[in-house]
């Protein structure tokens, strides 16, 4: 199946029904979420370590088995159907798991290969996304010898390989400089507004409400907030996106209106 | 080529290339070890014993150290490659992409079969041009080696995706395979072994592969051919099964 493939007509990009998610030493990182991302959308799924983002996006993209629940790519089952599934959806982990065997362009292309490209179109490619995340240079070098920034942008280029429609960004920018940070933002962008839906998570507030059309709160393996980012704050009956995390995490007294007005009352 | 044959080609590609990149140490080195086996063995020990059951010792023991090639390399190639991947974290690159379990498997067994091929290949060239080593029974010699090369290119995986650190393969290797393998008869023949040695070689696997292998090469077997071949094609269709529903489940593979 092509990449563009269409999937089922009016289908969400992620539909995501009561996941649960048990972990085989018992811990449940996932107590029956639901989530619905529509097609170009840049949704932002923003939460505390430990709250579920990663077990999420890894039921989405087959790396952790869902314990019940359904997950729908463009309308195919991420289980049943996972082939179809799979090849919609492009991945850039938090973690760099890069293989230490290959160079910078064999990384790309074996990752092509795995969904199918042919040879011609991922030279093409793979030229093209060297090109864009300034990687041509260090096309021949082994992965391991990249430093922390390179290796991060080799797995942003990898995810995009395959042009997947939906792209998981989770915490892409996690310890990269403020260059490379910019340069992903606008790449994301650019993207987003060529019909790319992006599931993105960071910890870094300003920039998700900023960036994302929707915006989902997850903590202790729930979704307890949903919307714009004005939506959520409201909710949480506070101004900004940043106090409402701080609600939600129950940290309050860290707000940036908290402090001054503490320092207004000392004064 | 159809999406699924880039697919399964590619992932292949990767298994040949990941040793392909380090030949010193995934080829250089069997290739040497198992040359010396037939120096110290075949030469030096073979001028004291000229023949075993009629057949020059040095061209009974090559067999057994063609078969002997092949397996440990199809077995630690898939150990340790599945074993780094998971440590990396780049099998996640693979799990992730649409390829079916049976791809997966596949395209990781075939890498280790094809490194214990080149192995077993170059020894049997050099063998033949060395000490004229014959071929006695081909129908029995390639299906023989084939169903031993991907039987060990199984166990490889099998052991690789169960195993959580270094220490697991390593285990394996040196206190199962390895002596199973010295015990099954590459350098001796087991009916010169006393009781109760001679009857519990019977009951080592490996003893069956190398007798089929030393009866495909030289025409010499202690045991039935048909029934081993057979047992032999059973054991690996059990593992390949085993194989198959682990990775279908992704045990240790998928969280």
């Amino acid at each position: 199946m092509s990449p563009n493939a269409p999937g089922n007509a009016g289908a969400h990009a992620l539909h995501i029904e009561d996941l649960v998610k048990t972990y085989p030493t018992g811990v449940e990182a996932l107590g029956g979420v639901s989530l619905e991302i529509r097609p170009g959308e840049l949704f932002g799924l923003l939460g505390p370590n430990g709250a579920g983002k990663s077990t999420l996006i890894h039921c989405t993209t087959g790396l952790a088995q869902p314990t019940s629940g359904t997950i729908e790519v463009f309308g195919h089952d991420a289980t049943g159907n996972y082939a179809e599934a799979r090849q919609a959806v492009g991945l850039a982990p938090q973690e760099p798991n890069l293989d230490w065997f290959l160079t910078v362009e064999e990384t790309l292309d074996y990752h092509a290969g795995y969904f199918g490209m042919p040879k011609r179109e991922r030279r093409e490619r793979t030229r093209e996304l060297l090109e864009t995340f300034s990687l041509t240079e260090k096309r021949e070098e082994r992965t391991r010898t990249l430093s922390g920034g390179m290796k991060r942008r080799l797995i942003l280029a990898r995810a995009m390989m395959h042009r997947p429609r939906l792209l998981i960004l989770d915490e892409p920018t996690a310890g990269v400089d403020v260059e490379l940070r910019l340069e992903l933002w606008h790449y994301v962008q650019r993207i987003n507004e060529e019909g790319t839906t992006i599931l993105l998570t960071t910890h870094y507030l300003e920039e998700a409400e900023q960036l994302c059309s929707r915006i989902a709160f997850i903590t202790g393996g729930a979704i307890v907030a949903e919307g714009t980012s004005t939506e959520v704050s409201e909710r949480f009956g506070v101004s900004s996106l940043e106090d409402a995390y701080l609600a939600l995490v129950g940290r309050k007294e860290l707000s940036r209106s908290h402090i001054e007005l503490e320092a207004e009352v000392e004064a | 080529m159809s999406t699924a044959q880039i697919r399964f080609a590619t992932l292949w590609r990767r298994e040949v290339n990941r040793f392909m990149k380090i030949k010193k140490q995934t080829l250089g080195g069997p290739l040497l070890e198992t040359f010396l086996y037939i120096t110290v063995f075949g030469a030096a020990l073979g001028s004291r014993i000229k023949e075993l059951h009629g057949i020059e010792y040095i061209l009974f023991v090559i067999p057994g150290l063609i078969m002997m090639a092949w397996a440990t390399n199809a077995f630690t190639n898939n150990s340790s490659s599945i074993l780094q991947q998971k440590f990396q974290g780049a099998i996640q690159d693979q799990l992730s992409s649409p390829a079916s379990p049976t791809e997966l498997l596949l395209a990781l067994s075939l890498g280790g079969f094809v490194r214990g091929l080149m192995v077993a290949t170059i020894t049997f060239v050099v063998s033949v041009v060395l000490v004229g080593l014959p071929v006695d029974h081909v129908l029995v010699l390639i299906p023989a080696l084939f169903l031993v090369g991907f039987f060990f290119s199984q166990l490889g995986v099998l052991i690789g995706v169960r195993a959580e650190q270094f220490d697991d393969v390593a285990f394996a290797q040196t206190f199962v395979l390895q002596p199973l393998i010295f015990l099954g008869g590459v350098f001796y023949s087991a009916s010169l072994l006393p009781q109760p040695w001679e009857t519990l070689t019977r009951f080592n696997p490996i003893f069956y592969m190398i007798s089929l292998v030393r009866y495909g090469f030289v025409g010499y077997s202690e045991i039935s051919i048909p029934l081993a071949l057979l047992a032999l094609a059973f054991a690996t269709a059990v593992l390949f099964a085993i194989n198959l529903r682990l990775f279908s489940a992704g045990y240790k593979l998928r969280a």
